[in-house]
């Protein structure tokens, strides 16, 4: 699947966050995303997410304006934001299971449990996620993202909170992702963390995506 | 319908498990019964009127706080973003929300109508079936409008007071009815002299839901 994006505007208020930016998540391919804070990153990933609408431009899956098959789209998207995007109310099972079980997962609980015990957090499976660290949470909304086994994997802030053990794991998930012919986009202000594995480093600049130096 | 039952669960049990919010609006509600009580008492003029008038005042007003729970779960961490995340189909979303609310809000119903009928002196068992109907109608609607203006609300800084402004106005018929049957129920038993008010109550029910199967998906996405 490629999933791109073009011509991308984006204002908040007076202030123009992205214009004319460009960028494709195409199959295999692991894309670093780097900019200083408030160049628009999060809000690409956003867009790329299909959180957000851009103001203008077009966002295309496999050639197709998104517009035409977003419920398919959001299935093969597995984005993890660094807000949660979880129930801090629920165990990391109850959540996993409810959110794959919605986007068609035939066996929910049993992938929640595979996932769990990928990123060391099959112990942790039914205590709330209200009492987890920043690190152990970031663990499980990285296993959100990947119930659907998605095509497209976008990485906000993967690394935040992570110790070492942690960071080789969230580099285990984008091999696999890579091995399974899915692209990946990783945002992050840690570049050392993931640059051996990448394939294209890019990078937001003045509201435009551009190939870093 | 598994979407449907799976939100609705999911709702339930993150209400289930927030026992001070619980205790928040069983008291609440029950406080507010108790206080007409006393300021309508201790002789009433129509304690029918009365009681019928302050059950569904209770109701509703505690009703707001249920909503604006079901907006704060959805809002703190992100949970909404990723219930449309999962590209579930946006109507069926909005019916688990609203089941779950009318679960909430009729769970009120049951605790409110023995401390109303014991406070204002009115009723017998055998209007208990009737008022179960009444019920059933008045909080169908209540549910179906309330979840459709607690999404418009969602994401503005003030949608307590957004979601009881555009809320309340809206469901006056709603409200008008339920009382007026509920009157009739508890002073003459029976629901004959008002009987328009339940196709005013199931038309109010119906629009909800039927304005919410077009409006819903729109205001989901618009909310960013």
């Amino acid at each position: 699947m490629i999933l791109r994006a073009e011509g991308i505007h984006k204002r908040f208020d007076t202030r123009t966050v992205l214009r004319d930016a460009t960028i494709e998540i195409a199959p295999g391919g692991i894309t670093l995303l780097l900019g200083a804070n408030g160049s628009g990153k999060t809000t690409l990933a956003n867009i790329l997410a299909t959180l957000l609408s851009p103001d203008r431009g077009r966002i295309t899956v496999d050639g197709e304006p998104l517009a035409r098959r977003r419920a398919a789209a959001r299935r093969s998207i597995g984005f993890a934001s660094h807000r949660p995007l979880l129930y801090l109310g629920l165990t990391p099972l109850e959540n996993l299971s409810f959110f794959g079980g919605l986007a068609g997962v035939p066996t929910p609980s049993r992938r929640a449990m595979e996932l769990l015990e990928m990123l060391g957090m099959a112990e942790f499976a039914r205590a709330p996620v209200e009492r987890f660290s920043r690190g152990m949470l970031q663990r499980i909304v990285l296993a959100r993202a990947l119930m659907t086994d998605p095509k497209v994997l976008l990485l906000d802030e993967p690394y935040t909170g992570l110790d070492e053990e942690g960071v080789a794991v969230v580099n285990d998930v984008l091999r696999a992702a890579r091995e399974r012919g899915a692209g990946s986009l990783v945002i992050t202000h840690e570049p050392e963390r993931v640059r051996a594995l990448a394939s294209r480093v890019l990078r937001v600049h003045g509201g435009r995506v551009e190939e870093a130096a | 319908m598994r979407t449907i039952l799976a939100v609705a669960l999911k709702d339930l049990r993150l209400h289930a498990r927030d026992v001070r919010f619980l205790a928040t609006l069983a008291l609440f509600s029950a406080s507010l019964v108790l206080i007409l009580s006393v300021a309508f008492g201790p002789i009433f003029s129509d304690p029918a009127r009365e009681a019928s008038a302050t059950l569904w005042a209770a109701l509703f007003f505690a009703g707001v706080l249920g909503l604006t729970r079901t907006l704060d779960l959805e809002g703190e961490s992100g949970g909404g973003e990723a219930l449309r995340l999962t590209g579930a189909d946006p109507y069926a979303l909005y019916l688990g929300k609203t089941i779950a609310n009318l679960v909430l809000i009729a769970a009120d119903f049951l605790l409110l109508l023995p401390i109303a009928s014991v406070f204002f002196d009115v009723g017998s068992l055998d209007v208990v079936p009737g008022l179960l109907g009444v019920a059933a109608l008045g909080l169908v609607g209540y549910a179906a409008w309330g979840t459709l203006f607690a999404a418009l609300a969602r994401g503005l800084r003030a949608r307590e007071l957004l979601l009881s402004v555009v809320l309340f106005p809206t469901l006056v018929p709603l409200w008008i009815g339920a009382v007026k049957l509920t009157h009739a129920l508890w002073g003459d038993g029976s629901v004959d002299p008002v009987r328009d008010w339940i196709k005013v109550l199931a038309v109010m029910d119906v629009l909800g839901l039927a304005l919410a199967a077009f409006l819903y998906e729109l205001i989901q996405e618009a909310t960013e």
